[in-house]
C-alpha cells in the first residue's frame, strides 16, 4: 500500500481539493497545501455547486432553516446558485491566497454535480496518482460517504479528512500501522509531509492483542532501524474500543495522521464518533 | 583777573590766561594711595600647601543663616531664594550645606505607579516603606514569568483537559445528538437534510437521492400532501434545535469560563503568596496584589495564549517585562531610596527645569500611527525625585520654560504632585489621556537665581513672596581685614585643592588678592566671585606649566590677569587707536574755553574699561535752560538727564538768587553716537559750563569724572580706576608729561586699585591723580583760577572764577530785562526775540 501523488508536470494526478456549500476548514486547507508541497504537486480545487440543492427550491414547500435558526424562508433557484456561486468565489480566493503563500501551482474549477461523482469524475480525468481532500469537516454522520469516497472512486490513492475540531497541522507525522507490511510505504509518505515540519515521525503500532503488538514492534524496528527521527508507540485496542484509540492520538499531539481505511483506525462500518472527537490535526487515509 | 575769549565762537581756539600762574590747588594723590598692595611676607606663608583649604564659603553669613533656616523649618511655604553675583558659590555653598542635613534626615518613602483594574485612566499611587518599591516590582514580574510557565503547564494538564472535554462533549453530543436524532427521522421519513451555504434545507429523498421535480410533481396529489406535511414538521423541529444552540454555547462558555478561574486561580495564588507575605504590613501593596491576582484569574487567557509561541520555529525565551500583555500587572517605580531605608533625604539638582523635567511627565509610543499610552510610561520629575528632600533649581531657566514656573508653583501650593498634559495645563487640548493620582509631596524648593530676577518676581509674582519666603543674599564682597586676607588665602588654597592645581606661593596670592580688590571696584573689599577668582588660579597653573615652575608665583599670576584682559581689549584697543589717529578728538594739552574731558566707562561682557570723552558747553542769553543735546537726541538716559537738571539746580542756587536767570546753553558729549547714561560726567558738564559762561579756558591735560549735586559737591561714581586708566593709556599713547592727570571725587579715592603702570607713572611725577570734593576745587586745578567765596557784601572777590560767572549771568538779566522794556519779548532758546 503507497500512497503517491503525481508530483506537478507528470500529468498523472494532483491534489484535488473539494469544496462544498460549507465553509472550508482552514486546517483541511493548509492539510492540501502541505500535501501538495511535499509531493511538489499541483492542487486542482472542485468546488462543486450540489445539484441536490438547486432541485430543493423547485419544491415550493420546502425552506431554509439560518445556520442561526432564527429565520425560515423560500428560496428561489436562482438565490440558491446566486448563494453557491458566492461560496464558491469565496473558496477560491481563500485556496488561491493560501495556494500562493505555499507557492503552490493551483487550478480552479466549479462544477454542478453530484459530490461523489464530482470527485470521481475530477480524479478520472487525470489519475491515477491523485490525492483527495476534502475541504468539509468530516461530520459523524458522514460514514457512508467515506465509504463511497473510498471504495467507489478510482484514480485517486488517498483521502484527506479533517474533523470538526481539526486545529492545526503542524506537529510529528503520526503513522497508525496495523500491518507492517504498509509500513514503507507509509513511511514513506510520512518523511514527505514531515519533512515540511519538524521531521519527527511516530509510529503508532496498533493490534488487539499484545502477542501482536510485540511481532509488529520488532518488524517495525527492523524496517526503521536506528532511525532517531522515528518513535514508536504502542495501543492495544479491542475492536470496539475506538475512543481509547482516540485518545491515544489525541495525546500524541500529530500535525498528520496516515492511515489506512478500513481498519482498527477506520473501519468501514464503524462509528466516526470517538474518531472525530479527538481529531486535532489531518488524518491521511491511504487504500 | 579777567578773562576774555578772543574768539567767542571758536570754543576750541585757546584761552587767554596763564592758568598755571596760580596757586593754592588740591594737591594730587600719592602713588601710594592709588593701589592698596598685600606684603606677601606678612601672610604668614610660603605657599598655599601650608594652608587648610577652607569648606564652604567666606563672607556669607548672612547667606547661609537664611539657608540654615530655611532648610530646618518645617512649613510648606518656606523655600529659599538663594540671590547672587553669577559664580560666587552660591550653588556650592547650598549644596554642601544640604548634603550633610540630608544624610542624616528621615528617608522618605517610595512611590510607584500601578494600573488601575477599577479605572484604568486613572492609574493608582502607591506608597511604599523606602527601598521596597523595586522589590514589589521585580516581585510581579518574577511571578509572571512564573505564571507563564505554570498556567499553561496547569492548563495542558491531564485534569483540566479531562473537565474541559467534558464540558465540550456535553455540550457538543447535545448539539449533535439532536440533529442526528433528526436526520435519522428525516432519513427514516425518506427526507433529505441538506447543508446550503447559509443553512439547512430539506427536500424528499428516494435512494439517498433528492426526487426530480418532475418525478415529485407526477406522485399522487395525498403523497405529495403527506410528504410536505413531513417536511414543514421537520423544519420546524430543525429550527427548533438550532436555536437552542446559542443559549447552550453560552452555558457551555460560561462552565469554561468558571472551570478557567477555578483553575487559574489556584496558580494565581501560589504565585502571589510569597510577594504578598513580603508586603503583608503594606496595605496598599496587599490591595494591589489581590486586585491584581483577580484580574489574573479573569484574564488567565492572555497566559495561554504566550503557550502558543511555544510551536515558533525558532523559539525564544519571552521577557514578560517586554510583553504588552503583562504591562498592566507591572509595578512603575517612580522613586525608590535604592541605597536603603536609611539612605537620608534627596537632594536634587534639576539642570533643565521643563515641565516635563520637574513635575514628570506621560510619555507616548507611536503604534500603527496612533499615540499610546499606559501608566507604565508615567515618567518622574524632579518633584517626585526630591519629595522628602530638597530640590535646587535655577530660576531663570525654571522661568524661561513653558508651564514649569507656574506648575511648580501649584504644586507646592497643593502640596502634591499631579502630571497633567502640558495641552491640558493650558487649556488648549482636551484629549483622554492619563490622569495618575495625584503624590502628596513634601519638599524644600532652592531657587538660584540674581538680584533682579529676585525684586522682579517679588514686584510682579504675588504668588513668590508667600512660596519663597526664606531669602539667601549672597554677597559679592568681603571686607579687608587681617582675618579676612587669611581667610582669602584658603581660599584660594581650597580652590588649588579642588582643581588639583600647583601651590601658590604667597607673592601670587598677595597678587590675586589685590586683583579681588581691583575687581570688587574698592581697595578695601575682596571680590569673592569664586568662578572669576578660581578662573584667574587656574591660568596661572597654566602659565606656571609653560614657564616650569613648580609652584604658582606672582609672575604667573600678573601673566594670567594681562593675558585675559588682552583676550578682551580688542575694542579698548580700538577706542584708543581712533582717538591717538584723531579720528574721535580729545586733547591732551592746551586750555580751551567751555570744553573738558569727561570720562565714561563701557562695560563688554566681564571686561570694561574707560574712555575719554570730549564734553563741551556754549552759552547765551536766554531763558533760562540749559539744553542736552544728548537728551534732545534721545541719546541720554534718565540718570544723566537727572545730572543736567542739578547742573540748572546748582547755576539758580548759586548764583540767581535775585535775578533771573536768563541764559541758554547747550551740553553736549561730541562724537557721541551710542546712548549716554550715569550722571558720573554731571561735574565735567558742570566745569564745562563754567568755563564757557566765565569764558575761562580749561586745561586739557586734565580729564574728570564725578557727579555733582546743587551744592556743588562733587560725589563718587564707579568705575574710577577704568576711567583714570582710560585716560592714562590715551596720554601715554600721545607722549606722559607733568601737566597730564584725573579728577576723581574724593569720596572714590578708597575704591582706588590702579594698574601698577598708572601708579608708577605718578610715583614718576608723569601723572596725577586729583582728588576733588567741591566743583570750586576741580575749576582751580582745571582752570588755574581761583573759585572764590562770597564776602561780607555778598559778592564774589573779583577776578574769581565765580565773580566772573555771576558777572556774565547779570549781564545775561540786564540784557534780557532792557528787551523786556524796549518791548521785545525776552529771547526764547533757539528762537528770535519778536
Amino acid at each position: 500500500m503507497i500512497a503517491h501523488v503525481a508530483s506537478s508536470g507528470e500529468d498523472s494526478g494532483r491534489v484535488v481539493l473539494q469544496l462544498g456549500s460549507r465553509t472550508p476548514s482552514v486546517v483541511a486547507l493548509d492539510a492540501a497545501i502541505r500535501i501538495a508541497q511535499a509531493f511538489q504537486s499541483e492542487i486542482e480545487s472542485v468546488f462543486v455547486e450540489n445539484q441536490q440543492l438547486l432541485d430543493c427550491t423547485s419544491f415550493g414547500f420546502v425552506r431554509e432553516v439560518s445556520l442561526t435558526g432564527r429565520w425560515l424562508k423560500t428560496v428561489s433557484r436562482e438565490e440558491m446558485a446566486s448563494g453557491l456561486r458566492f461560496a464558491a468565489n469565496n473558496a477560491r480566493r481563500q485556496v488561491e491566497k493560501l495556494a500562493r503563500q505555499a507557492d503552490v501551482p493551483l487550478r480552479c474549477r466549479v462544477v454542478r454535480d453530484d459530490p461523489l461523482r464530482a470527485i470521481s469524475v475530477a480524479c478520472a480525468e487525470t489519475g491515477p496518482w491523485n490525492v483527495v481532500v476534502l475541504a468539509e469537516p468530516l461530520l459523524p454522520g458522514d460514514g457512508v460517504f467515506l465509504k463511497q469516497l473510498m471504495l467507489e472512486i478510482e484514480g485517486a490513492t488517498g483521502l484527506g479528512v479533517v474533523g470538526p475540531k481539526a486545529e492545526r497541522c503542524s506537529g510529528p507525522a503520526i503513522i497508525v500501522v496495523e500491518d507492517t507490511a504498509e509500513l514503507p510505504g507509509m513511511l514513506m509518505t510520512a518523511e514527505r509531509v514531515a519533512a515540511l515540519d519538524s521531521g519527527a515521525i511516530v509510529l503508532l503500532l496498533m493490534a488487539t492483542r499484545e502477542d501482536q503488538l510485540a511481532q509488529m514492534e520488532g518488524e517495525a524496528r527492523l524496517v526503521v532501524g536506528g532511525r532517531e527521527d522515528v518513535r514508536i508507540a504502542t495501543a492495544e485496542i479491542d475492536r470496539g474500543e475506538a475512543g481509547v484509540m482516540a485518545e491515544t492520538l489525541r495525546r500524541l499531539r500529530g500535525g498528520f495522521v496516515i492511515g489506512a481505511y478500513g481498519g482498527l483506525l477506520v473501519p468501514e462500518d464503524g462509528d466516526l464518533r470517538p474518531l472525530l472527537a479527538a481529531l486535532e490535526c489531518p488524518l491521511f487515509l491511504v487504500r | 583777573m579777567f578773562f576774555k575769549r578772543p574768539q567767542q565762537d571758536s570754543p576750541g581756539a585757546k584761552g587767554g590766561a596763564d592758568v598755571s600762574s596760580v596757586a593754592a590747588r588740591p594737591q594730587p594723590l600719592l602713588a601710594t594711595e592709588l593701589r592698596r598692595v598685600v606684603d606677601p611676607a606678612k601672610l604668614g606663608f610660603k605657599t598655599t600647601d601650608e594652608l587648610d583649604p577652607i569648606t564652604g564659603l567666606i563672607g556669607q553669613e548672612r547667606a547661609l543663616k537664611a539657608i540654615q533656616f530655611g532648610t530646618s523649618i518645617k512649613s510648606h511655604d518656606f523655600n529659599i531664594f538663594v540671590l547672587g553675583p553669577p559664580a560666587s558659590g552660591k550653588t556650592t555653598a547650598v549644596r554642601s550645606h544640604l548634603h550633610p542635613k540630608a544624610a542624616t534626615s528621615p528617608t522618605p518613602p517610595d512611590w510607584a505607579y500601578v494600573y488601575n483594574f477599577d479605572n484604568p485612566n486613572v492609574p493608582k499611587a502607591l506608597q511604599l516603606p523606602p527601598g521596597r518599591a523595586r522589590t514589589l516590582a521585580k516581585g510581579m514580574l518574577a511571578s509572571l514569568d512564573e505564571l507563564r510557565v505554570v498556567l499553561p503547564a496547569v492548563f495542558e494538564g491531564e485534569d483540566y483537559q479531562v473537565r474541559r472535554r467534558a464540558i465540550d462533549e456535553q455540550f457538543r453530543s447535545g448539539q449533535d445528538g439532536a440533529f442526528e436524532t433528526l436526520n435519522a427521522k428525516a432519513q427514516a421519513q425518506n427526507i433529505a437534510l441538506l447543508r446550503t451555504p447559509t443553512g439547512f434545507t430539506m427536500a424528499p429523498m428516494h435512494e439517498g437521492k433528492v426526487v426530480k421535480p418532475e418525478v415529485f410533481a407526477a406522485l399522487p396529489e395525498g403523497m405529495r400532501k403527506d410528504i410536505e406535511v413531513k417536511i414543514e414538521g421537520l423544519q420546524k423541529e430543525l429550527q427548533a434545535i438550532l436555536e437552542r444552540v446559542p443559549k447552550a454555547d453560552k452555558s457551555r462558555r460560561a462552565q469554561l469560563s468558571e472551570l478557567n478561574e477555578e483553575v487559574a486561580k489556584h496558580a494565581v495564588r501560589e504565585a502571589l503568596d510569597d510577594l504578598a507575605a513580603a508586603f503583608a504590613d503594606v496595605n496598599e501593596a496587599i490591595d494591589f496584589l489581590e486586585a491584581a491576582g483577580r484580574d489574573l484569574i479573569r484574564n488567565v487567557g492572555l497566559f495561554l495564549a504566550s503557550a502558543e509561541d511555544d510551536n515558533a520555529i525558532v523559539k525564544q525565551p519571552l521577557d514578560v517585562a517586554r510583553d504588552a500583555r503583562f504591562r498592566r500587572y507591572q509595578v512603575n517605580v517612580m522613586v525608590s531610596s535604592d541605597n536603603g531605608p536609611n539612605s537620608g533625604a534627596p537632594v536634587i539638582e534639576e539642570l533643565n527645569p521643563t515641565y516635563g523635567n520637574v513635575i514628570g511627565r506621560v510619555e507616548h509610543l507611536a503604534q500603527m500611527g496612533t499615540l499610546i499610552t499606559d501608566f507604565l510610561l508615567i515618567k518622574p520629575g524632579a518633584l517626585h525625585r526630591a519629595n522628602g528632600g530638597y530640590l535646587l533649581l535655577d530660576a531663570r531657566k525654571l522661568l524661561l520654560s513653558p508651564f514649569a514656573w507656574e506648575s511648580l508653583k501649584r504644586c507646592i501650593k497643593a502640596r502634591e504632585v499631579r502630571i497633567e498634559q502640558p495641552t491640558e495645563v493650558s487649556g488648549l487640548i482636551s484629549t483622554q489621556s492619563l490622569s495618575p493620582e495625584p503624590i502628596p509631596l513634601d519638599v524644600r524648593v532652592v531657587l538660584f537665581g540674581d538680584r533682579e530676577l529676585y525684586y522682579l518676581l517679588a514686584a510682579h509674582d504675588p504668588d513668590f513672596l508667600r512660596l519663597f519666603k526664606v531669602q539667601a543674599d549672597f554677597d559679592d564682597t568681603i571686607s579687608r581685614s587681617g582675618e579676612n586676607d587669611q581667610a582669602y588665602a584658603r581660599l584660594i588654597a581650597s580652590i588649588v585643592k579642588q582643581h588639583s592645581l600647583k601651590p601658590v606661593d604667597a607673592a601670587g596670592v598677595a597678587r590675586l588678592m589685590d586683583e579681588g580688590s581691583r575687581l570688587a571696584d574698592d581697595r578695601e573689599k575682596l571680590s569673592i566671585e569664586i568662578g572669576r577668582i578660581a578662573d584667574i588660579v587656574r591660568e596661572a597653573d597654566y602659565w606656571s606649566d609653560q614657564a616650569k615652575r613648580k609652584v604658582t608665583s606672582k609672575q604667573d599670576m600678573a601673566r594670567a590677569i594681562e593675558e585675559q584682559t588682552q583676550r578682551a581689549d580688542r575694542l579698548r584697543d580700538r577706542a584708543q587707536e581712533v582717538i591717538k589717529r584723531g579720528v574721535v578728538l580729545v586733547d591732551t594739552e592746551g586750555v580751551q574755553v567751555g570744553q573738558v574731558n569727561g570720562l565714561s566707562v563701557q562695560q563688554l561682557g566681564s571686561f570694561s574699561f574707560g574712555r575719554p570723552s570730549r564734553i563741551t558747553a556754549r552759552t547765551r542769553l536766554g531763558s533760562g535752560r540749559v539744553t542736552d543735546i544728548e537728551r534732545e537726541a534721545k541719546l541720554g538716559g534718565p540718570l544723566h538727564t537727572k545730572g543736567v537738571m542739578i547742573l540748572w539746580g546748582f547755576l539758580a542756587g548759586r548764583y540767581a538768587l535775585d535775578m533771573p536767570l536768563a541764559l541758554a546753553a547747550t551740553l553736549v558729549f561730541e562724537q557721541s553716537y551710542g546712548g549716554v547714561d550715569g550722571d558720573s560726567a554731571s561735574s565735567a558738564e558742570l566745569y564745562a559750563l563754567l568755563s564757557a559762561l566765565a569764558e575761562v579756558p580749561i586745561r586739557q591735560s586734565l580729564a574728570v569724572t564725578g557727579s555733582v549735586n546743587q551744592w556743588g559737591e562733587v560725589q563718587a561714581i564707579g568705575g574710577v580706576n577704568e576711567k583714570i586708566e582710560g585716560f592714562f593709556d590715551v596720554c601715554r599713547a600721545r607722549g606722559l608729561s607733568d601737566k597730564h592727570g584725573v579728577l576723581i571725587p574724593r569720596s572714590n579715592v578708597q575704591h582706588l586699585m590702579l594698574r601698577e603702570d598708572v601708579v608708577e607713572a605718578v610715583r614718576h611725577g608723569q601723572f596725577s591723580v586729583y582728588p576733588v570734593a567741591s566743583i570750586d576745587e576741580g575749576l582751580e586745578i582745571l582752570t588755574g583760577v581761583k573759585s572764590g567765596e562770597r564776602g561780607d557784601d555778598g559778592r564774589y572777590p573779583a577776578g574769581t572764577l565765580n565773580r566772573l560767572v555771576e558777572d556774565k549771568l547779570r549781564s545775561f538779566a540786564e540784557r534780557s530785562r532792557n528787551f523786556s522794556k524796549a518791548g521785545v519779548g525776552a529771547a526764547e532758546d533757539g528762537k528770535a526775540p519778536t
